[in-house]
């Protein structure tokens, strides 16, 4: 309760910061839309070479990438640690975050959230529905919840990932260029996993769980039957990913040896 | 009085890495690294009462943050016990920094961007602090502080020591009975100083604060603490009243005098041949110093001397500051 | 010009420092390089090719557009962003070297690491899992060489100067990000260019970008015949030369601007 209460409050504080640098949202928003457009344009090109993605049309492929760009939001708007290591480890700001009675990752999410990135779940869904209604896809009672649960899924796998990537940092006293590659192989859960070989969709499907924020949940409203047991494991793989990545960080936050003096 | 802080037989070890010079040790590097395990902190103990002011000095590298890092529960201990306001204060964190504020010096707790006010608001929340609780205690605080026409203004665009009175006030916001400051008065002038001093003083009466403050600016310690633990190489090399430091360290007293005509150091010499004592001359502001015990009688004395011999512009008498006590102790090690 | 190479060897140790980078780099790389390998072979399907590139070529395009963007990619408009927020770019000014070639110096050192340290292993690497194609004639190799050196040069003005804008925007994070994006679409890193409609590659030709990763990714894949490769890299030199004027040209206001302002 305690912890929604002061969630809330961030956000009005944040509002409040963010409507006196109104051209830089606009920026921000503008850039979010061209990242987005720029994957669409890749697909686009791609099928005006071919019809069929590992015997995936063009629309189930941009239904679900509309998918991936919902959690993918959540994530941007709520886990923004990539910077992690820089700003607050090496600049010491976990001290500060350190003398506050809140759950020092709970505040680094706060601190850090950019709630305009929750424009790219209103592009994800437009996406969604342009491709599901020319693929003549029917809206069941029961699939909002399901998105709504799939969607939560893929946020708490990404989130896991990057928490725990975030974690090297209380390990090890360098800077890692893992993060934005990270980001890089977190795409890959737009594409049917099926094209990949063997060995990567393993590592897509149990390692760097990513194929839970795209593909497998996706082709539950697609249809695919045989990737339904997939579908369903999205928010096990996230609760259970997220909570991997709480208790290094927790352990973590031990290990912490300050700024350096 | 129980102890607000117990702190027994701590220490705290950093792995420090050492790079090998040149490129071809840079490729050895990336194989192997040297390091040696080095104690910051080395098997420290000591008490704090409820009430007390106690400056904590050392110098730069003596494990001073070090300490407080961990008695604020950023850091856990390598080994020994740290119980703060009755709690552990790493493995309890998030219910032991509630009962305590924390002021960095060179840091901010404040958000940037967002007026003072505001940043104060949030505070409020994330302590819990009741509405009535917050009127009745920061009102007080505010006024004090003299920030009230700072609260609308983002962080950002405050001076150094504004700032500074801000941040104190933001510490204060849940009235914790313990509040560690870690170099608050750095870079500040004297008026702003004088008045966070003031202030500090005053929160102590009020509310019996127990308040641990590391600086490197003694003024600061000899203005509000009576007790004073001095670190050296991760080790407390006194622990006590400022007042006996000084009387043990002490070095005497320094009376300046000024003549109105011309004196030789050897005219001096001669005036108080039967005292103990040792003449020093300025050459450019024609000052000579005089240099005794700290004995009442042996100091009236000698001024008596020597202001039967000769005409005497202006006097003074100089006790040795703390500073070069602190200098004195770094310079010869305590013995 | 002792002092520039000297930034490069220092960021190279910079670079060296972070050993961890280095363990990890060449394995995500891979699986980088991987991941598209196989979107591309499933693109391909059945067809021996598409625009004239077989799905060999293809892969080889792939593996090395990315290991060139390794070597021209560096993060110097981030880093003048941040020097110029907290002021430290006064500073950098009354040094006795000149600040954007210093900047472009840093990237290259930085540039060279991960070529050697990342991408030629990460390439190894690929290749013994996937079928890439290495040409064996000396001077497509050359070309290659003085391409991607081009290359370099191109994606560092384009860096500069949206570094350079902060002076003008103050927070340019997202002109920044935006950029970046834009590049990686239209330099032919995802796709080659050859790919794209015909009218977009109309557009695209009158466009710097696709001297960053299109033209050295063609010639290393043997996809330009020696006439059009030399004819892109004078086009690449060309490019060069034209971005020094709108730097110029605004580093020179931006100076001017951080006399008015104090910095």
């Amino acid at each position: 309760m305690f912890y929604i209460r002061i969630f809330f409050q961030y956000v009005a504080q944040y509002m409040k910061t963010r409507m006196q640098y109104r051209a830089d949202l606009f920026v921000e928003i503008f850039s979010d839309l061209l990242f987005q457009a720029v994957n669409l344009i890749f697909i686009l090109v791609v099928f005006g070479h071919t019809n069929l993605l590992g015997g995936w049309t063009r629309d189930e492929i941009i239904f679900i990438y509309g998918f991936f760009l919902v959690p993918y939001a959540l994530f941007s708007s709520f886990f923004n640690i990539w910077d992690f290591n820089e700003r607050y480890i090496v600049k010491g700001e976990l001290d500060r975050i350190l003398t506050r009675p809140i759950h020092s990752l709970f505040q680094i999410v706060l601190e850090r959230m950019e709630l305009e990135s929750l424009f790219g779940a209103v592009t994800g869904i437009a996406v969604m529905f342009y491709a599901g209604n020319s693929l003549g896809l029917k809206l069941s009672w029961a699939d909002p919840f399901l998105f709504l649960l799939f969607v939560l899924g893929g946020m708490l796998v990404y989130g896991g990932i990057f928490i725990m990537i975030a974690c090297i940092s209380f390990w090890a006293d360098a800077r890692t260029s893992i993060m934005p590659m990270m980001y890089n192989i977190g795409n890959y859960g737009r594409y049917p996993v099926d094209i990949y070989n063997s060995v990567i969709r393993f590592v897509l499907t149990w390692v760097l769980p990513f194929a839970f924020v795209g593909v497998y949940p996706a082709a539950f409203f697609l249809g695919k039957e045989e990737w339904f047991l997939y579908s369903f494991l999205t928010p096990v793989i996230g609760i259970v990913f997220f909570g991997i990545s709480i208790l290094i960080w927790n352990s973590g936050v031990k290990r912490y040896r300050g700024a350096g003096n | 009085m129980k102890d607000a802080i117990t702190v027994r037989n701590l220490k705290k070890e950093f792995k420090a890495y050492s790079s090998r010079s040149g490129l071809k040790g840079a490729f050895r590097d990336l194989l192997t690294r040297n390091y040696k395990i080095v104690p910051a902190v080395n098997d420290i103990s000591f008490n704090v009462k409820q009430g007390e002011m106690v400056g904590y000095i050392g110098e730069n590298g003596a494990g001073k943050s070090t300490t407080i890092k961990m008695l604020t529960g950023i850091l856990t201990p390598t080994s020994g016990g740290v119980i703060v306001n009755g709690m552990n204060p790493h493995r309890d964190r998030e219910k032991f920094v509630s009962t305590i504020g924390v002021v960095f010096g060179q840091r901010s707790q404040l958000w940037w961007d967002i007026a003072v006010q505001e940043s104060f608001r949030l505070l409020k929340k994330v302590y819990k602090v009741s509405d009535e609780q917050y009127e009745s205690h920061m009102a007080h605080v505010i006024k004090t502080l003299d920030i009230e026409p700072l609260l609308d203004k983002p962080v950002r665009k405050l001076s150094l020591g504004q700032r500074m009175r801000c941040e104190l006030a933001a510490a204060l916001i849940h009235n914790p009975p313990l509040l560690f400051l870690d170099e608050p008065t750095i870079g500040l002038d004297v008026l702003v100083k004088l008045r966070i001093r003031e202030f500090l003083k005053e929160i102590n009466k009020k509310y019996n604060t127990t308040i641990l403050l590391t600086t490197h600016d003694l003024t600061d310690i000899e203005a509000l603490c009576e007790r004073v633990v001095m670190l050296d190489d991760g080790k407390v090399i006194y622990d006590g009243a400022l007042k006996s430091l000084k009387e043990k360290w002490g070095e005497g007293k320094e009376i300046e005098f000024q003549f109105l005509e011309e004196v030789e150091l050897a005219d001096l010499n001669k005036i108080t041949a039967s005292s103990e004592v040792k003449w020093e001359k300025d050459e450019k502001k024609a000052i000579f110093t005089a240099v005794v015990e700290d004995d009442d009688e042996l100091i009236s004395l000698l001024i008596a001397k020597v202001v039967a011999a000769l005409k005497i512009k202006d006097i003074n008498i100089k006790e040795t500051s703390t500073e070069e006590i602190i200098r004195n102790i770094y310079d010869r090690g305590i013995s | 010009m002792d002092k520039y190479l000297e930034m490069i060897r220092i960021r190279f140790l910079m670079m060296l420092a972070y050993r961890t980078n280095y363990y990890t780099g060449i394995l995500i790389y891979s699986i980088n390089i991987g991941a598209y390998y196989f979107l591309w072979s499933a693109i391909y399907g059945e067809k021996d090719a598409i625009e004239g590139m077989s799905v060999i070529q293809m892969s080889t395009y792939v593996a090395v557009a990315w290991m060139a963007r390794a070597f021209y990619f560096n993060n110097i408009d981030r880093e003048m962003a941040a020097e110029i927020k907290e002021g430290k770019v006064a500073v950098e000014l009354i040094r006795p070297y000149n600040y954007l070639g210093m900047k472009t110096m840093q990237g290259l050192g930085e540039g060279v690491f991960r070529l050697f340290f990342f991408s030629v292993p990460g390439m190894v690497i690929v290749s013994f899992i996937f079928p890439l194609q290495f040409s064996a004639d000396l001077t497509t190799w050359l070309f290659f060489a003085v391409s991607i050196l081009l290359s370099f040069f191109i994606n560092t003005q384009i860096n500069l100067l949206t570094g350079i804008t902060t002076f003008f925007l103050f927070n340019n994070t997202g002109l920044i990000r935006a950029k970046r994006v834009v590049i990686d679409l239209f330099s032919g890193l995802l796709i080659p260019i050859s790919f794209f409609p015909n009218w977009a590659q109309d557009i695209l030709k009158y466009l710097p970008f696709q001297g960053i990763s299109y033209v050295p990714s063609m010639i290393f894949t043997n996809s330009f015949s020696n006439n059009e490769a030399i004819q892109a890299i004078i086009l690449q030199g060309v490019w060069v030369i034209i971005l020094v004027i709108p730097i110029q040209i605004l580093w020179v206001i931006a100076k001017k601007q951080l006399i008015i302002q104090g910095g």
